[in-house]
């Protein structure tokens, strides 16, 4: 079998998606046997040969020209281009500090603000086509895995699930956080795929997989104030991986 | 004069590059760019809720999510005036020792063994059948299951809020992770002694910078001081009476420094500091490996972090399995400040509320911001008299690499 030719690469974000990678320890070897990795900064010193990507994953969002001008480089290569991540989707908590940048880089940098070239982060799909989407904040190690199989195998995995978290959960038997132990838990929102792992564990589902389709959140909403949130935490908490509260979705 | 870019730098966390000024054959100036995105997170804590802010600032950076969420949650915690219970404060310190071990390992094995090696990643020494790269990315593989099990969660843990934890472990994982524990005991040892060796690092003169690290309890990663290595000791709260900042215009992290000398905060600075503790490793003599001795530092570290989880997983799986695990919060104005050590060096969270509980002001302060100065000086000192170019970048990748940077933590400098 021939090997993939992928790289990993990173703009605005944490380094979390990328870690998840690092963190299939025991697939790494695997990983290696199939997959020739052009680049992979944080964990290779391997020279990028420029040259043509069978996939690209890229994880965090836009927020400077440098990163338009690379990601659209990346594009041009790639037969295939994964956005993972929430950063990479819908611009994740970056995009809670989307005001007047220079503003907010004066806050921090002081005079030295004026010499950062930097917009309000964005998601890539703002800027290119995205063939394959990971969601989550972190994604989760078993999605990676999934991706880089069907990648290998030339075909698509299914697409990322049009169902709840609340469903994985009630499956999973849970008490149910948000009726039950009355905390404000986004599961009924949220976009499903990490198999409840949250509320699973006994803490609130914070929504980092992104919003599901057809989602009831006026309800939602209505829940969540009736625990006492008033609207402005509401709305905060519902638009923390993006911004907006997807009332258009 | 002309001016070698080492671009991008690789097997560090975040973009960077190091550029070194060579004037009539010498090295003149040296200069890390940190070239990783402002994020600007105050403009995003300000004006939210008390409640927001752990699971928020854990984002600053992947690697070191547990300890962030653990320092701001500790500063609000201060900020209100909570004592949490004390069986969530050793929930929180197992997960601060998986976060630990995880970050260690993969800075040892995944980003340094490849140098001692002569490799361009851990990929070639998996494929060679490497048996320390395997066995380290199984230690790897133990922090993280550590941090799952008192975290909730591998990345940014869900298991820390304000006023404690949100639930104790599984007894029958704690049992399991115990096990697990127990089978490394003998078996880790010698796989750090690799980096005890000064003569598979490159010729270094002695690790500058004054030692920077929490004051330690009787647990080495949390304290209430900060203590130097010129033996002043300073209560956390007034950290910026200590810590000047300057913002440089070629780089997105502020530089830190005490009256202008360069500080040195990580595993070395650490066991330096906190030399003739009982329970501190022993950090041998100043070794020839300068700098580098930061890599037997962590390995030293990994040791203790073992010992400790043992003890840890033992206290929790003797105590009272229906502990209350959360203090009871009553938001209101206040101040706080979190001293505490990260992986790569100390971290400090500083947070004011107002009457309502929401964030009025709020400062990080990251160990690399605090490293940046001391790395320019020490590559300023190592790499004199090195004239080929190659050798040149490739050294200052290691002597980068040795302290064990955390670029994304250091552009998150916040301030309110």
């Amino acid at each position: 079998m021939k090997k993939l030719r992928l790289a990993y690469v990173r703009f605005t974000s944490c380094c979390g998606c990328q870690l998840t990678l690092l963190n299939c320890e025991e697939q790494l070897a695997a990983i290696d046997e199939v997959a020739e990795v052009v680049a992979f900064d944080m964990a290779s010193s391997r020279q990028d040969d420029g040259g043509p990507l069978d996939a690209v994953l890229v994880e965090g969002s836009i927020s400077r020209p440098e990163e338009l001008v690379e990601l659209l480089r990346l594009r041009r290569r790639a037969e295939i281009l994964v956005a993972v991540g929430a950063c990479a989707l819908t611009g994740g908590v970056n995009v809670l500090a989307g005001g007047d940048r220079i503003e907010l880089c004066e806050g921090v940098y002081g005079e030295c603000a004026r010499e950062k070239l930097t917009f309000p982060p964005q998601p890539l799909l703002r800027f290119v086509r995205v063939d394959l989407e990971i969601a989550g904040c972190p994604p989760e190690r078993s999605e990676h895995l999934k991706v880089l199989g069907a990648l290998l195998h030339g075909g698509l995995p299914s697409s990322l699930p049009e169902y709840a978290v609340c469903m994985e959960c009630r499956q999973r038997e849970n008490l149910c956080l948000l009726l039950e132990a009355k905390q404000p838990c986004l599961g009924p929102v949220t976009r499903a795929g990490c198999n409840a792992l949250c509320p699973s564990f006994g803490a609130i589902c914070e929504g980092c997989r992104g919003p599901v389709t057809e989602a009831n959140r006026a309800e939602e909403s209505r829940l969540l104030l009736g625990l006492g949130l008033s609207e402005r935490e509401v709305r905060a908490r519902m638009e923390r991986f993006s911004g907006v509260t997807h009332e258009d979705h | 004069m002309k001016t070698i870019s080492l671009q991008p730098l690789t097997r560090v966390e975040g973009h960077g590059r190091v550029e070194l000024t060579v004037q009539v054959g010498r090295l003149a100036a040296v200069r890390l760019v940190i070239t990783e995105s402002p994020r600007l997170f105050e403009g995003l804590l300000l004006g939210r809720s008390w409640q927001e802010v752990p699971a928020l600032v854990s984002r600053i950076c992947a690697i070191c999510s547990g300890v962030h969420r653990v320092a701001a949650a500790s500063a609000l915690e201060s900020a209100l005036g909570l004592d949490i219970p004390p069986v969530a404060r050793k929930v929180r310190e197992l997960l601060l020792l998986g976060g630990h071990i995880e970050s260690h390992a993969l800075h040892l094995f995944c980003l340094t063994l490849p140098d001692l090696a002569g490799t361009e990643s851990i990929l070639e020494l998996l494929r060679a059948g490497d048996s320390r790269a395997r066995e380290g990315l199984a230690l790897k593989a133990l922090g993280n299951h550590i941090q799952e099990l008192a975290g909730g969660r591998v990345i940014h843990p869900v298991n820390i809020e304000v006023g404690g934890v949100v639930r104790l472990p599984v007894r029958e994982k704690l049992e399991a992770l115990l096990a697990e524990l127990e089978e490394w005991s003998g078996r880790l040892h010698p796989l750090v002694e690799v980096f005890a060796d000064h003569r598979r690092y490159p010729p270094a003169t002695a690790a500058l910078g004054t030692r920077i690290a929490v004051d330690c309890d009787d647990f080495l990663l949390t304290g209430r001081s900060l203590r130097f290595s010129d033996g002043r000791v300073v209560v956390g709260d007034r950290y910026r009476e200590v810590l000047e900042e300057t913002a440089v215009p070629y780089s997105n992290t502020k530089h830190s420094r005490m009256a202008g000398a360069p500080l040195l905060a990580g595993a070395l600075a650490r066991l330096e500091n906190a030399a003739g503790r009982a329970s501190a490793p022993v950090m041998p003599e100043p070794s020839a490996a300068g700098i580098h001795g930061n890599n037997l530092a962590q390995g030293l570290e990994l040791l203790w972090a073992l010992r400790e989880a043992r003890r840890l997983v033992r206290e929790l799986l003797a105590g009272d399995a229906d502990a209350a695990v959360m203090a009871a919060v009553r938001p209101g104005a206040g101040v706080g400040t979190c001293v505490i050590e990260a992986p790569r060096g100390l971290l400090i969270h500083h947070y004011a509320l107002d009457d309502q509980g929401r964030v009025a002001a709020a400062d990080i302060v990251t160990p690399t911001a605090i490293n940046q100065a001391a790395i320019e000086a020490q590559l300023l000192a190592d790499l004199q008299g090195v004239t080929d170019e190659t050798l040149l970048t490739d050294r200052a990748g290691r002597i980068v690499r040795a302290y064990d940077p955390c670029i994304s933590c250091s552009v998150h400098v916040l301030k309110g």
